[in-house]
């Protein structure tokens, strides 16, 4: 236990398996069919969509419920700009390089609305104002100015940042590796040893010195600006963005089984629980129908949380110390 | 001797319980204050005031003549005044060592992400004085409560502090390590640290203090030696009925 200094050395080290990943990702279109690569750009999305509420729940603890409020604020302030029938008035349309940067905008400030409660509640309390964060936004987009949000249909005919799947692809892994290698970073230094701190006694930390305030702000605001990345690109891969999908309960649970079977507090079991869960879920769907396959993910989380609480992540560690061991055996 | 800590008039209800009643004492620079009294008298609550833990309903904190009765929590740790817990709260996903780390990372977030901490050597350093040496990697589900307090002690002193509030903490302790964190606490008030000690260990609080205060139902009864309090009429009502 002599590795402390977590920022350097030992990070530089790790680097090299984001670079083997990204190599490995980067060849694929070479080897599949289209079919696997479009089923790897939801998984792309939901890492980063998982990657997002790591940051926020994984490593401080508060479990939010109101994802997809983030990601939803993100989707529709692009779509409404971007859309043919235009903002509302005053009937603007703006390129999608002006609406993406003003929706991840939009989205941090969004995050921050959600970060307010988070100094008056903890734990279950925090979880429900943030699951009423997203209930009122998904009546507010269908009840308020539908003219403007495309009301319970939402908004169809957006326009796409790239055409065709493998650009697509090598933009949804791009911004999943861009993200995951940022979070990765922040986390694996004394900033993620802080937020972990407070996951397990925010007090404590306090009495060290240490504005929890702070961290918890930084940590909301990397989430935030997660949701909005991946929201904002996801509505435009998709070119259309509708309440019921953005808001829905199966969206958020998406999100959740992703990190919790990934690892928690890890940034990189998202993405493995994220390309997991979509895989698995596409490649069942013959075998398993819709509301099956989301029971038996659900038992799979929760087997996890009760069993593996460190997820795909901790056992691929397990396996890596097992390996080494033998070796020095050897 | 000028006064460190004072604490002025405070008051503190919860709902219809009055836990602390216009409570008055003061820690002078270079003294290791006492503070007694039998169980629910307001000892914890009235470190849990000092610690901003809880805001007073009256009254006021003073640090070195500053009111610093609404700074946050991690203000007044930077200022100097930190404290142990009557029960040992570690971190327990981290080995000690970490754990003791976490009270050096500084208070900002760019410092954070360059590492500005204090070096490992020197978080060792801390852990080996309070006598820890050999468990750094230790995780707190394997230490004995004796262990436990040290590590507590150990994060409080990597916080560079001016004061100590120290709850109860003999309890729990075999009469050996009793011994070893007396000794520990002497040698740390020879090296120029001020304590405030709370404890139902008389005979372990004794030789340590200065001075001590005694608290009833949150209200001063008696100040004064430890030998003058332990034969006050007042205290030994509190404490015999």
């Amino acid at each position: 236990m002599e590795r402390y200094s977590k920022v350097g050395i030992t990070s530089i080290k790790l680097l090299r398996w984001w670079l083997i990943g990204i190599a490995v990702m980067f060849v694929l279109p070479l080897f599949l069919p289209i079919s696997v690569l479009r089923v790897a750009i939801m998984a792309s999305y939901l890492a980063i969509f998982a990657m997002s509420w790591d940051m926020m729940s994984g490593y401080t603890g508060y479990v939010s419920f109101g994802h997809p409020f983030l990601i939803g604020v993100a989707g529709y302030a692009t779509a409404m700009w971007s859309h043919q029938s235009g903002f509302q008035p005053p009937h603007i349309i703006l390129p999608l390089f002006a609406t993406i940067p003003l929706a991840i905008a939009a989205s941090v400030g969004a995050g921050m609305l959600l970060f307010l409660p988070s100094m008056r509640t903890r734990g279950p309390y925090f979880s429900l104002v943030s699951l009423a964060f997203m209930m009122i936004i998904y009546r507010l987009v269908i009840a308020i100015r539908p003219d403007m949000t495309g009301g319970d249909r939402g908004l169809p005919d957006l326009p796409p940042v790239v055409a065709g799947p493998v650009p697509n692809y090598y933009l949804a892994i791009g911004l999943m590796f861009a993200v995951g290698i940022g979070l990765w970073y922040v986390t694996r230094s004394d900033v993620g040893s802080v937020l972990k701190a407070i996951r397990m006694d925010e007090d404590v930390v306090e009495a060290s010195g240490i504005s929890t305030y702070r961290f918890k702000r930084f940590a909301f605001i990397l989430s935030a600006l997660t949701a909005g990345i991946g929201g904002a690109f996801y509505t435009h891969y998709l070119q259309s963005i509708s309440p019921r999908r953005t808001f829905g309960a199966i969206f958020l649970l998406e999100i959740i089984i992703s990190t919790v079977i990934g690892g928690m507090g890890t940034i990189v079991g998202s993405i493995f629980g994220g390309f997991f869960l979509t895989f698995t879920l596409e490649y069942l769907r013959p075998y398993l129908l819709g509301a099956w396959r989301f029971l038996t993910y659900s038992l799979v989380a929760l087997f996890i949380v009760l069993y593996r609480p460190r997820g795909l992540y901790g056992m691929g560690e397990d396996i890596a110390r097992w390996v080494a061991r033998r070796r020095e055996g050897a | 001797m000028a006064k460190l800590l004072e604490v002025q008039g405070i008051t503190k209800k919860f709902g219809g319980l009055v836990a602390i009643n216009d409570l008055s004492f003061h820690l002078e620079e270079g003294e290791v204050l006492g503070l007694m009294g039998p169980n629910g008298s307001g000892k914890t609550t009235i470190f849990n005031i000092i610690m901003g833990d809880f805001l007073p309903n009256s009254g006021r904190i003073l640090f070195k003549g500053e009111d610093i009765t609404h700074y946050p929590t991690f203000k007044r740790v930077k200022m100097g005044i930190t404290r142990t817990y009557q029960v040992p709260r570690p971190f327990r996903e981290l080995p000690i060592i970490e754990d003791i780390r976490i009270s050096t990372i500084p208070d900002s977030i760019m410092g954070s992400l360059r590492g500005e901490g204090t070096h490992i050597d020197e978080i060792k350093e801390i852990a080996e004085d309070v006598g820890l040496g050999g468990r750094f990697s230790k995780y707190p589900h394997e230490l004995t409560m004796g262990d436990l307090r040290r590590v507590e002690l150990a994060k409080t002193l990597a916080t560079n502090p001016k004061i100590i509030l120290l709850d109860e903490i003999f309890a729990g302790l075999t009469v050996a390590e009793i011994e070893e964190i007396d000794k520990l606490l002497r040698r740390k008030m020879e090296e120029g640290l001020d304590f405030v000690v709370v404890s139902h260990d008389l005979k372990a609080l004794a030789p340590l203090v200065d001075r001590v205060v005694v608290i009833h139902f949150g209200q001063f009864i008696a100040e004064g030696s430890f030998d003058q309090i332990v034969n006050d009429e007042k205290v030994k009502a509190a404490y015999f009925g």
